[in-house]
């Protein structure tokens, strides 16, 4: 990769324009506190995987809504279901499960094209 | 004795002999194709265990203290214990006498199987002998047992409260035909025999019976319809009954060997799980014990509720009951017949279909802080140091957030001069319970090997945890060679044996509160009572050890969001606070945080209090 | 003759009133359950965002107040409806029957040590704000060591927005009140690196914006946005912060000398056992229900009770001032209408 490059990359830029939002609500009717997150940063404060694998599921469901699923499930890739997020989040999100069920609606191999 | 018909057999045994026929083949071919789904080494474990000699006589202590005598149920409430007991235990000894009747008067009529449970019908034996008026007397004994057994069933029909249990199940339909069914076979068998009884002969119950009916009704033909009637509902019961919950009558039959030869549930719906959804009786003892009870929709959440759900394949319920649970196996711990309702849950989790799956094949153990581990000596002068074993404290996640356990943990070893470690100061890796409740095996597994391979690598002796979630796996998962696992409550019960620690008599009272990892995960209940009697004036909560009542905050629940807990943490606390104790005690740092937000009173760990007061006397 | 009316708690919205009321020829009772007046106002330094010493003020307020009848260390035993009006028994067995009663018994600090990851009460470099105000006072607190000061860390919202704190309300003036503490440790300690970790900052008094300018360029407090997750302790004693930077997208560690937690308002538990015995409401924040919250704030339901200042909700001190100014009035009208 090219540090210094001047070059724009298409994909760091988000454009909700072509954002599917489909799977988000999807997830958000299994798991409706989803969009309660207002983004305090203690769930990824405190998560063991982040070390490893820069889990947070705070940038989790902001990269979710933003069409970047693939860093998305990068993320994801060590978490070790503690919930030591669903402890520690302020606004009760049932985080363990929210893990679990993006788990289930999305799907990496889409991801990885 | 004569018989009264050459033939010795008439039309009225045929439904009879339809449901009998019926009943033993679904049992067979099911007995059978359960154990045929059991993986191969159970299925070893099985054959080898029925000639052990051991096994075997703990099967038949447990077909008879289970299945005949009910004595899980007889400790829970003597009503409720004598009401089961004595419809299963009379009907069986009917049987059995039945039987011997047979094969004391009309030896050649053995293969017919109808003879023995309408014997009176075809014999007549006289009542005038002691033997004749023996077995008249015990089988009118037994039939009045039963018969006093299904009047008190009808009255927990609506007075449930006067058997201990505050809500039964509801009945589904074919549980109501069943259900009448076999209340009606034993009034029908008095009536029909008692119709016989002048020409059968009989005893206090049958005789006394015939000499009333024959006092309005003196048609012998009268008899006949009330032996169709006892045959037909007899064809009903035995047609109904695997459709119904008393299946479980045979199916708890071929648990107990199963359960005694060790074998655990593998698959979720096959198998050892399979034969514990059939032999779940319905009798709804989980329910009143399920902590999730005090919000009622959450009854329909309970275990009895799951296995009829798995019998009906319901799969979008059995996935909304076992992902709800909150596993703290205070179902499987009440349950008269043994039914997992934890270990059932997280069963029907695996099965579950993933699109992402978590991999830790790329944490590196040696890089960073993770496998870093340095014994220090903190022998001081307070006390000698005269243990040379090295701990290595795994604190795990929850306690991180809980500091104030880890923070009196590692003072008292301090204290104590003992070489430790503390592993996950800087944090560490899942034990992976977690994950494993979730059902996800694999991923679990894999926590299990790098944890494994950076504890063994420590060189330590010992492993210390503070989280009973923690402990829980370690114990049952982890292969540690040569290295014991230790709660931090059994840990400090041994210093307090061994001199090491000194504890001292304090005008508090404190309850324990078993968390449910410990106490019935693991069967720690004695170590904690044991420490905290030497600190103060230790009370006891109104249900306690085995049937202690989860925290609440478990993890053990996937759907159970945060605002739906509270009124469970209200109710354990109601029950730890009966006895007004100055202090809630617990020793898992879940429940300590989850009690804490509600409690009127102080909640602490054991190692807390073990450590204020140690400080409290070296400053004095 | 003169009309009495009861106001229960002796802060700083209970003596405002008092001594409007006094100055409207009513008779005012203060019923004070502590042993001093001034409530939460009487144990703080200085006040934002002029830095006026609380001293100053509450001194003018009892001294104004002065003539009017207060009983401290008297909490209320009971108190019924009568026809038209109340009869309140005391704890000193006096029983006051009036037409008006006005309720000030305004909030309590939430009890830090119930968030357990902060370590309050376990790690001795843990303390509140209440603590550093204390502190601020009499220069008297163990916790604090004068010469070892070269981090502070100050953490926003601490049992406030959150859940898990039961707590779901934002208790507005943590975050002024951070920066000023921040501000004045920065004064005490030039040399020391100070962090204030917020989820969000909510500024919106009269210079208030002003003040957080201040605290970026002249006194170079760091801001840092996140939410403090976990704190430990290391081996000199010093306390480990983990938060993330949610800014940055990273985790964020850092070793701090002293860490204050800004203990949000939650209602107080006397302001819900006042209203239990007249069958006030709460509300959904476990503070008292006004009628309206628009345009009867001051008022219960129930006619002839009436609140002030910070039992309705969290308030700053100009705030609960004015609205004990604005309960007078409302209860003044009210006399007069009836006359």
């Amino acid at each position: 990769m090219n540090v210094f490059g001047f070059k724009i990359s298409p994909s760091s830029a988000i454009d909700m324009d072509k954002v599917d939002r489909a799977r988000f609500e999807e997830l958000c009717r299994v798991e409706p506190d989803a969009v309660r997150c207002m983004a305090c940063g203690s769930c990824s404060a405190t998560c063991p995987a982040s070390a490893f694998s820069g889990m947070s599921i705070r940038k989790v469901l902001l990269m979710l809504q933003r069409g970047k699923e693939k860093d998305a499930f990068r993320m994801m890739r060590n978490c070790m279901l503690c919930g030591k997020c669903t402890m520690v989040c302020p606004r009760g999100i049932n985080t363990r499960h929210l893990i679990l069920s993006i788990c289930r609606i999305y799907d990496d191999k889409e991801g990885k094209q | 004795m004569r018989e009264i018909y050459l033939s010795g057999y008439n039309n009225f045994v045929l439904p009879f002999m339809l449901g009998m026929l019926f009943v033993l083949t679904w049992c067979i071919v099911g007995a059978v194709r359960i154990i045929l789904q059991l993986p191969h080494q159970d299925r070893k474990a099985f054959f080898l265990s029925l000639v052990n000699p051991k096994i075997m006589a703990r099967n038949i202590r447990d077909w008879f203290c289970d299945c005949l005598f009910h004595v899980k149920l007889w400790k829970r409430n003597k009503m409720l214990g004598y009401m089961h007991s004595s419809i299963a235990f009379g009907w069986f000894m009917i049987i059995v006498i039945g039987h011997i009747e047979v094969f004391l008067y009309t030896p050649e009529r053995v293969h017919q199987i109808w003879y023995p449970i309408f014997f009176r019908y075809f014999v007549a034996v006289t009542d005038s002998t002691m033997k004749g008026s023996f077995f008249f007397f015990l089988m009118d004994f037994f039939l009045l047992m039963i018969l006093s057994g299904i009047i008190l069933a009808i009255i927990k029909r609506v007075r449930s409260r006067m058997f201990g249990m505050r809500r039964t199940t509801r009945a589904s339909i074919t549980d109501l035909i069943g259900l009448y069914s076999l209340w009606s076979i034993f009034p029908l068998r008095l009536l029909a025999e008692g119709f016989t009884a002048d020409i059968s002969g009989g005893s206090f119950l049958t005789k006394s019976l015939n000499w009333v009916l024959h006092s309005f009704l003196s048609d012998q033909m009268n008899m006949l319809p009330t032996w169709w009637a006892y045959s037909i509902a007899l064809g009903v019961f035995m047609c109904i009954l695997p459709f119904s919950r008393y299946m479980h009558i045979p199916a708890e039959i071929l648990l107990i060997p199963l359960r005694n030869a060790g074998i655990h549930v593998s698959h979720a719906r096959k198998g050892f799980a399979k034969l514990q959804v059939y032999s779940c009786p319905g009798c709804g003892v989980c329910i009143d014990a399920c902590p999730m009870g005090t919000v009622k929709s959450n009854i329909k959440d309970t275990t009895v509720y799951l296995n009829r759900q798995i019998k009906r394949y319901n799969e979008k319920r059995i996935e909304e009951i076992s992902d709800k649970c909150l596993l703290c196996g205070k179902c499987t711990a009440v349950c008269p017949v043994g039914v997992e309702g934890d270990k059932m849950r997280i069963a029907q989790r695996s099965i579950r279909k993933y699109n992402i799956s978590p991999d830790y094949s790329n944490i590196d153990i040696n890089q960073g802080n993770l496998s870093k581990n340095i014994f220090v000596s903190t022998s001081n002068n307070v006390v000698s140091k005269n243990k040379n074993e090295r701990v290595i404290y795994f604190a795990g996640c929850m306690t991180a957030l809980t500091p104030s356990i880890s923070k009196s943990m590692t003072q008292i070893l301090e204290k104590c001069g003992i070489d430790y470690s503390f592993m996950d100061k800087d944090g560490g890796i899942c034990c992976g319970r977690p994950m494993w409740m979730a059902g996800r095996f694999d991923q679990a597994k894999q926590m299990i090997e790098k944890n494994t391979e950076i504890i063994t690598k420590s060189g330590a002796d010992i492993l210390l945890l503070s989280c009973p979630i923690c402990y829980k796996i370690f114990k049952e998962r982890y292969r540690l060679e040569g290295i014991e696992i230790l709660h931090h409550t059994e840990y400090i019960e041994r210093l307090v044996k061994e001199g090491i620690l000194t504890l001292e008599k304090s005008g508090s009272s404190y309850v324990f509160h078993d968390p449910c990892e410990l106490g019935r995960g693991c069967g720690i209940y004695d170590q904690p009572r044991k420490v905290i009697s030497g600190l103060g004036n230790l009370v006891e909560a109104s249900q306690n050890g085995k049937e202690s009542i989860c925290c609440g905050g478990s993890l053990g629940s996937l759907t159970l969001g945060f605002d739906k807990r509270k009124t469970m943490t209200e109710n354990a606390l109601h029950n730890l606070t009966i006895a007004d104790p100055d202090v809630i005690v617990t020793a898992c740092p879940l429940c300590r945080s989850t009690f804490n937000r509600y409690s009127d009173r102080p909640v602490k760990d054991i190692a807390e209090i073990v450590e204020e007061q140690y400080r409290k006397r070296v400053n004095i | 003759m003169k009309e009495i009316i009861v106001i229960i708690g002796g802060g700083i919205a209970g003596l405002e009133a008092a001594s409007q009321l006094l100055k409207l020829g009513y008779s005012p009772i203060i019923v004070e359950k502590s042993d001093h007046l001034g409530g939460h106002v009487s144990r703080w330094n200085k006040l934002f965002p002029d830095m006026t010493p609380a001293q100053d003020l509450l001194s003018e307020l009892i001294m104004s107040s002065k003539d009017a009848n207060i009983f401290l260390n008297t909490a209320i035993s009971s108190m019924n409806r009568l026809k038209d009006s109340y009869n309140i028994m005391l704890s000193n067995g006096i029983s006051i029957i009036t037409k008006y009663i006005l309720i000030t018994t305004g909030f309590r600090l939430f009890d830090a040590s119930k968030k357990e990851e902060y370590g309050y009460g376990v790690y001795d470099q843990v303390i509140t704000n209440a603590d550093l105000e204390h502190w601020f006072n009499n220069g008297n607190d163990g916790r604090i060591d004068n010469s070892q000061m070269n981090a502070i860390g100050f953490v926003h919202c601490v049992g406030s927005r959150d859940e898990k704190a039961r707590n779901t309300q934002c208790s507005k003036v943590c975050c002024i009140t951070a920066i000023k503490q921040a501000i004045e440790l920065k004064e005490r300690f030039p040399d020391a690196q100070i962090y204030c970790f917020y989820m969000d900052l909510r500024l919106f008094g009269k210079k208030f914006e002003d003040f957080y300018i201040k605290a970026q360029k002249d006194f170079g407090i760091h801001f840092i946005r996140g939410r403090v997750s976990e704190v430990s302790e290391n081996i000199e004693g010093k306390v480990i912060v983990k938060a993330e930077d949610t800014l940055a997208g990273k985790p964020i560690k850092v070793t701090l000398d002293l860490l204050v937690l800004m203990s949000g308002m939650v209602c107080n538990p006397d302001s819900t056992r006042t209203a239990g015995m007249m069958a006030l409401p709460i509300d959904s924040d476990g503070f008292l229900k006004s009628s309206d919250n628009v345009f009867h704030i001051t008022s219960s339901p129930k006619q002839g009770i009436y609140y002030a200042g910070a039992c309705t909700g969290p308030k700053t001190v100009p705030e609960t001032l004015a609205e004990a100014r604005s309960a007078v009035l409302e209860i003044h009208s009210h006399i007069i209408g009836k006359e």
